[in-house]
């Protein structure tokens, strides 16, 4: 019996000392997903950086009180907001963003960039998913690297969910986490929760600065309709039309689609940045084949080479609504066609609406983006002069 | 070795790894995390397919393996703090005071009986989403009216697991309906007539079914004799306060969700807990209370705790990925006549994570062909829960024989019972998916 017992309490030994290791060394890795700091080398155009809170002391102090990157050529003209990580486990948004942030020369009107519009979901990976805490790019002077996170903002920065979310202010039921999804609570609330604020704060710059357009960068799964698209409001519709078909004729080897934003649908940003503003506001899908449900091995190879055999088996199905093959949709091509989408906005609208006219420099093109791949846009941060280098 | 020979060969020694596992004696929690090992190993050991993969450390396994852990710690912290309210008022006469009124007033009214009780159970589910809390908050109670029925001790574990699975599908609040909804990014919008329907129509059935044969034909008198007695100083008004507060809270962010300041539910039943203390005639050990209530939760919390490990590794190994593939894949026809079996099994193994894993490209699936996805999700909304007292979590299942403190033997006793009404509610609801724009049409969504 007390050999039973000895046996017993030396295996209940073994298992704490098991589980407080691994613990530890997941609670070191959850820290370090949580704090590490993405240097970004801003271009030498640029001409100020604000931070979100300087717009609304609402979200003063919070992990979401993000960088506002603001290139203002002086002259008269248009103003444009363009910001990516709205769900930071759709990369190409925020590789998109910091590389127009490190490159851009504004000659005419007014652009502005947010690189994570919901930082704190950046802070953590979704629970589930298998998602790796990093992805990196393989630049001339080094790897780059950025933090992989999950759709909805940080359970440890905004707990705990509603039992169901209701949207203000429409009042339109949702599921209970999307309380936590930047996209699904514009035009934001004061007095929210974290993201209600956060989004209630992006408002307030859109107002104060008087900006005319705006675009929210995403990546989507190929089983789902809206993908490989522009989304509209209203206001934005001639542009968004001309320039699904210019880039779809001219540019892409996948046309780029355009559709109307829902009425019915509340919460996202093409429609209440639209109608809670003077803005024309537009959101723009690439394929991601790392967020179908129907993926095969979860790993960062898989997110930034977008090659998944499962995926293809449902594309031969007709299954999907985008093409995939072996060569799957990687990053370079998925970052270049957003690239590519934000400038041609500048280009149509500049035509159609001449009074915001928004003139830019020091782009890559897509064709450029797709030969040299994204390496040579982004800066090394260990070189560049110290008042160029800021932190995500 | 292709990715799918790979992803293939993690499922079957992960079913391997469970039935040795069991073979052995194991407990559940352990024979799934024994499961989620060996699904781990293989991806390790076996090669990837033809594409470049990424290296995955030591640290990193370490990390999933925790990560995996949390999948389900909101609806854990709901579990312990439902289960605490209830057990609080329970030891502090509650309960016993309800029962005692409840057959006062309504024993010889059985029907009428039968309904309120149907409608004391369908509450919390409805409010929360979850059958589980409405076996710890109410299971009990009604299982002790049930039993003074005379309803036979299979059939009432049979009943009160229905009553709880039918809550949990029943509107406003459907958690699978709300997970898919969201992962195919459609609003939760149009869904509360169909989830009423063939909830309440379920709920409906298996209350008249499993009663049947029943009769009460005691004295009302002899039957309050059999019941224990209750703690002087109980009243309506204190046997009411918690509830009130608990639905209060609850109603107040719906009423008036501008205003509101979201509390979550554990809170919720913890404030309720504290009514409970505040109204309760009699002095309770609340430090004793809490160590019951973990104790009695320990295996069902475990049980989510592992099976949110089994979910990460088999999400990391593509395991998860060709299931759902599996699934998408079959002929319209053939998923029509297989989606019974295989939605209440998936939720026996994954709890809520299935409404993401197979709801969404369900939903893909189902609006690619043109068919009414609002009515299809929501009849597989009422067919997913029908499988919470299925292996190996049966999470639901084990609460309501927690509850009812149940003797008899859980697949040949109280599930043999419920079988009848779950192939009723399986039946109902594949009928509203066959026959999805012709219900849409009817209920206008």
């Amino acid at each position: 019996m007390n050999k039973l017992k000895l046996n017993v309490d030396t295996v209940k030994a073994i298992g704490i000392i098991i589980i407080t290791f691994c613990m530890a060394v997941a609670g070191y890795l959850f820290w370090e997903h949580r704090n590490y700091k993405e240097p970004v080398v801003v271009s030498e155009y640029i001409t100020e950086v604000k931070k979100l809170s300087d717009y609304s002391d609402v979200v003063k102090g919070t992990v979401n009180d993000c960088n506002v990157y603001i290139f203002d050529s002086g002259v008269e003209g248009g103003c444009y907001l363009i910001w990516g990580s709205t769900h930071p486990e759709e990369p190409a948004g925020v590789m998109a963003a910091e590389l127009m942030v490190e490159n851009l020369k504004v000659t005419q009107g007014k652009v502005i960039i947010i690189d994570r519009e919901n930082n704190s979901a950046s802070t953590n990976s979704r629970v589930g998913e298998a998602y790796p805490r990093f992805f990196t790019y393989q630049t001339d002077w080094g790897t780059k690297v950025w933090r992989f996170g999950d759709r909805h903002a940080n359970q440890l920065d905004s707990w705990p969910d509603p039992e169901v979310y209701i949207h203000y202010p429409s009042g339109q039921t949702l599921a209970n986490v999307d309380i936590r999804n930047t996209n699904r609570n514009w035009p934001g609330k004061a007095n929210g929760l974290l993201t209600e604020r956060t989004n209630y704060a992006v408002m307030q710059l859109i107002e104060q600065e008087g900006v005319d357009m705006t675009l929210d960068l995403h990546e989507a799964e190929l089983e789902y309709t809206v993908e490989n698209t522009i989304v509209v409001h209203e206001k934005g519709q001639s542009v968004a039309a001309m320039v699904s078909m210019m880039l779809t004729s001219e540019t892409f080897d996948v046309p780029v689609g355009m559709e109307f934003s829902p009425t019915a649908l509340h919460g996202l940003s093409h429609r209440e940045v639209g109608d809670h503003s003077d803005a024309a506001s537009y959101l723009v899908e690439v394929a991601e084949p790392m967020l179908d449900r129907i993926r095969g091995i979860t790993d960062e190879q898989l997110l930034m080479s977008g090659k998944d055999r499962f995926v293809m088996m449902a594309g031969e199905r007709g299954l999907l609504y985008a093409p995939i093959d072996e060569n799957g949709w990687p990053i370079e091509k998925r970052v270049a066609r957003h690239i590519a989408v934000a400038t041609k906005i500048i280009e149509v609208n500049n035509t159609v609406n001449p009074d915001q006219t928004i003139t830019i420099e020091g782009i890559p093109t897509y064709e450029e983006m797709m030969e040299n791949g994204l390496g040579s846009y982004y800066h090394n941060p260990e070189t560049a002069p110290a008042d160029r280098v800021y932190y995500d | 070795m292709t990715m799918f020979q790979h992803s293939l060969a993690v499922i079957i020694v992960a079913i391997l790894c469970f039935a040795l596992a069991k073979k052995l004696k194991a407990c559940t929690e352990i024979a799934l995390l024994t499961t989620a090992i060996g699904a781990l190993l293989t991806h390790l050991i076996l090669p990837m397919g033809v594409d470049p993969r990424s290296p995955l450390p030591f640290t990193e396994i370490i990390r999933h393996l925790v990560e995996g852990t949390f999948n389900y710690f909101d609806v854990c912290m709901t579990f312990l703090t439902a289960t605490f309210f209830m057990t609080l008022y329970k030891e502090a006469g509650g309960i016993s005071y309800l029962v005692r009124q409840i057959v006062g007033r309504f024993y010889k009214k059985r029907v009428l009986c039968l309904l309120l009780l149907l409608v004391v159970m369908m509450v919390p589910g409805a409010v929360t989403g979850s059958g589980a809390t409405t076996v710890l908050t109410v299971g009990g109670l009604v299982g002790a009216v049930l039993a003074t029925m005379g309803v036979k001790e299979d059939r009432r574990v049979a009943l009160v697991f229905m009553l709880a699975a039918m809550s949990a599908a029943c509107p406003p609040i459907n958690l699978w309906t709300m997970m898919a909804a969201a992962g195919a990014n459609m609003p939760y919008v149009g869904f509360t007539a169909p989830l009423a329907i063939l909830s309440i129509g379920g709920a409906l059935f298996a209350t008249f079914y499993l009663t049947r044969g029943t009769k009460s034909d005691s004295e009302v008198s002899e039957v309050l004799a059999t019941l224990p007695e209750v703690p002087k100083g109980w009243n309506a008004l204190r046997a009411f306060v918690p509830f009130v507060v608990m639905l209060v809270l609850i109603l107040g962010a719906r009423v008036i969700p501008a205003y509101w300041p979201v509390i979550g539910l554990p809170m919720i039943f913890m404030l309720s807990g504290a009514a409970v203390l505040i109204c309760s005639p009699k002095k309770v050990n609340v430090l004793e209370v809490a160590v019951t209530t973990v104790k009695n939760l320990k295996e069902l919390v475990g049980i989510m705790v592992v099976v949110g490990i089994l979910n990460q590794i088999l999400t990391l190994t593509g395991a998860r990925g060709l299931i759902s593939l599996g699934v998408v894949v079959l002929p319209i026809w053939l998923l029509f006549a297989a989606l019974w079996i295989i939605l209440p099994v998936s939720e026996g193994v994954l709890q809520y994570a299935v409404a993401p894993l197979l709801g969404v490209p369900l939903i893909m699936l189902f609006n690619m062909k043109g068919f009414n996805a609002i009515i299809a999700l929501s009849a597989w909304s009422v067919m997913w829960p029908v499988g919470d007292c299925l292996p190996p979590t049966a999470v639901v299942g084990r609460a309501a024989t927690m509850q009812l403190d149940y003797k008899g033997n859980y697949y040949k006793g109280f599930v043999k019972e419920a079988l009848v009404p779950m192939l009723f509610v399986l039946a109902l609801c594949t009928l509203a998916m066959i026959f999805n724009n012709q219900v849409g049409d009817l209920l206008g969504v």
